[in-house]
């Protein structure tokens, strides 16, 4: 049947009585999850509102920030963008030749690539958190756990990431190198690497500054940096200087934002 | 250049007696799926001797290239490239026999945001020690025969630009010139001229035609029958996985050409 025709018995669009049924029970169903989530969230606007005091009383008693605390954080801060260059830059390394044996078009036996995408899907389902916890058990409180932390996550993601990249490259001078005799190893340092290179150093960048956020966070858990300083404030309620450390976390995430945005548009 | 690839297929011609460079015979191939892409080929091409292949899609044009270099592993027949037998050969010695066949594909499949003479360079990757040219220490000693090959293309002034700035018809010079660093004494060109607009076609056919009178073998798959007449020694045509007709380029008929594509393509 041609659209006309259709549109001849239906000129105004009529819907038939099951569609009609059809959507009516679609929006009943997404209005129940909607609601079951509010209800076991514990989602309650009266104590938001009561709250509202307390989150006032916190502005006002975190004013004016202690920027004589500055120097005490010069530190700490340093330890966390380490913590995020460490992990960002030893995750890179360990996942090229993750991505190598976890791309299907260049992994050398299938048996690998089943278990380096098994192995990556595991790293990445685990969040940072977590990992920092296990490792903060392992080998004590300090930012060497939260780096740790940041690598093991850092080759789950760009472990797939790079395998992606790997698997979507154009193979024509793969197969033009191959021809002229070269070896695997040079067939992958002549093409492959110079195919892959800018989407693998974007991807790396971006996650340098997800990894920086995540520093800051995994402080909170006893891997050292920025993060570490801001719950001890918290503790003694001590909220002038939670506030400047919060500018500091400001300054540091829309700085590697910047950085990085910038550097991936010089790349491309 | 001229001179050095003269010598080196004088050198080949020595080594090689009066064989033919290429020589396939018996040639068959069916694919996994169980269709029959090749049956029964066989020809020959001689050094200095240009052979253009024709034939309509699914002809088993491509699928005989692709043998010859062993992208593709025939079912049953020989295949003699410089006396060596490409069907016994694995590992190392492929990739040595490898060395001696140029091959240029319908794309020029260069590493584009590599220089020129960077992916010029590529094609003597062979002749050297894995490991330190995957560092990237490839010998000087190759920059010079790189520039000479591109010097030979007509290219030599682009060699510092990047690959993915060039024209159609000068990436695939380049990929000739890539071919040529190899120091090969078969050229295989697989639709050369597919993508490109007349005058860069023609550009690409001439070159090819240069190096087969300096000495090359040079073999060459294409759809256009009057490139075939204007540029090539001998036409050889394929249909249905089997050489219909083999016969000088200077007399191929438009009953040779109807059989191949039907009446309109004469």
């Amino acid at each position: 049947m041609s659209v006309m025709q259709a549109n001849m018995r239906d000129p105004v669009g009529e819907r038939s009585l099951a569609t009609t049924l059809r959507n009516f029970v679609l929006t009943a169903l997404v209005l129940i999850i909607i609601g079951q989530a509010a209800v076991f969230s514990g989602a309650n606007l009266p104590e938001l509102v009561t709250g509202a005091a307390g989150i006032a009383d916190i502005v006002v008693r975190s004013m004016p920030p202690a920027f004589n605390k500055l120097p005490d954080l010069v530190w700490p801060t340093i330890e966390t963008i380490d913590v995020a260059i460490f992990g960002t830059v030893v995750g890179v390394i360990l996942s090229i030749p993750v991505a190598v044996l976890a791309a299907r078009n260049v992994t050398p036996a299938r048996p690998l690539y089943y278990i380096t995408r098994g192995m990556v899907s595991f790293l990445r389902s685990v969040p940072e958190l977590v990992w920092a916890l296990i490792f903060v058990a392992a080998v004590g409180l300090g930012p060497f756990a939260g780096a740790l932390a940041l690598i093991f996550h850092s080759v789950g993601m760009l472990g797939r990431l790079f395998a992606e990249v790997i698997e979507d490259m154009d193979m024509g001078p793969v197969e033009a190198l191959t021809l002229t005799g070269a070896t695997r190893t040079q067939v992958f340092t002549h093409a492959v690497i110079p195919g892959v290179l800018p989407a693998l150093l974007g991807m790396s960048l971006y996650r340098f500054d997800e990894n920086l956020r995540s520093s800051v966070l995994l402080g909170f858990v006893g891997a050292g940096g920025i993060g570490f300083e801001l719950l001890t404030s918290m503790n003694l309620f001590d909220y002038r200087e939670v506030s400047v450390i919060v500018l500091v976390i400001l300054v540091l995430v829309i700085g590697a934002e910047r950085g990085s945005a910038f550097l991936r548009r010089r790349i491309f | 250049m001229s001179l050095t690839i003269a010598a080196n297929a004088e050198t080949n011609c020595r080594q090689a007696g009066s064989e033919p460079v290429l020589k396939v015979s018996g040639l068959g191939l069916r694919y996994p799926n169980g269709k029959q892409a090749l049956t029964d080929a066989a020809l020959e091409v001689n050094r200095g001797e240009f052979v253009v292949i024709l034939g309509s899609n699914g002809s088993g044009k491509s699928s005989m290239l692709r043998c010859i270099v062993r992208l593709l592993e025939p079912t049953s027949g020989t295949i003699t490239v410089a006396r060596q037998d490409m069907i016994r050969l694995q590992g190392r010695s492929l990739r040595k026999a490898r060395m001696s066949i140029g091959v240029v594909g319908q794309h020029a499949n260069l590493v584009r945001r590599r220089s020129v003479v960077a992916n010029v360079v590529c094609g003597a990757l062979a002749r050297h020690n894995s490991w330190r040219t995957a560092l990237g220490m490839m010998p000087s000693s190759e920059m010079g025969p790189a520039l000479e090959c591109l010097e030979h293309v007509g290219l030599a002034d682009l060699a510092r630009q990047r690959a993915g700035t060039l024209s159609g018809g000068q990436a695939q010079r380049v990929a000739v010139a890539r071919a040529l660093a190899q120091r090969p004494q078969l050229m295989l060109a697989d639709e050369p001229v597919a993508s490109l607009d007349p005058e860069a076609a023609n550009d690409v056919m001439k070159l090819l035609r240069r190096l087969a009178e300096e000495g090359l073998a040079v073999m060459c798959v294409l759809h256009q029958p009057d490139l075939a007449r204007r540029y090539a020694d001998r036409v050889i045509g394929l249909s249905g996985g089997r050489v219909t007709f083999e016969t000088k380029a200077s007399s191929i008929s438009a009953t040779d050409i109807d059989q191949l594509y039907g009446k309109q393509a004469a």
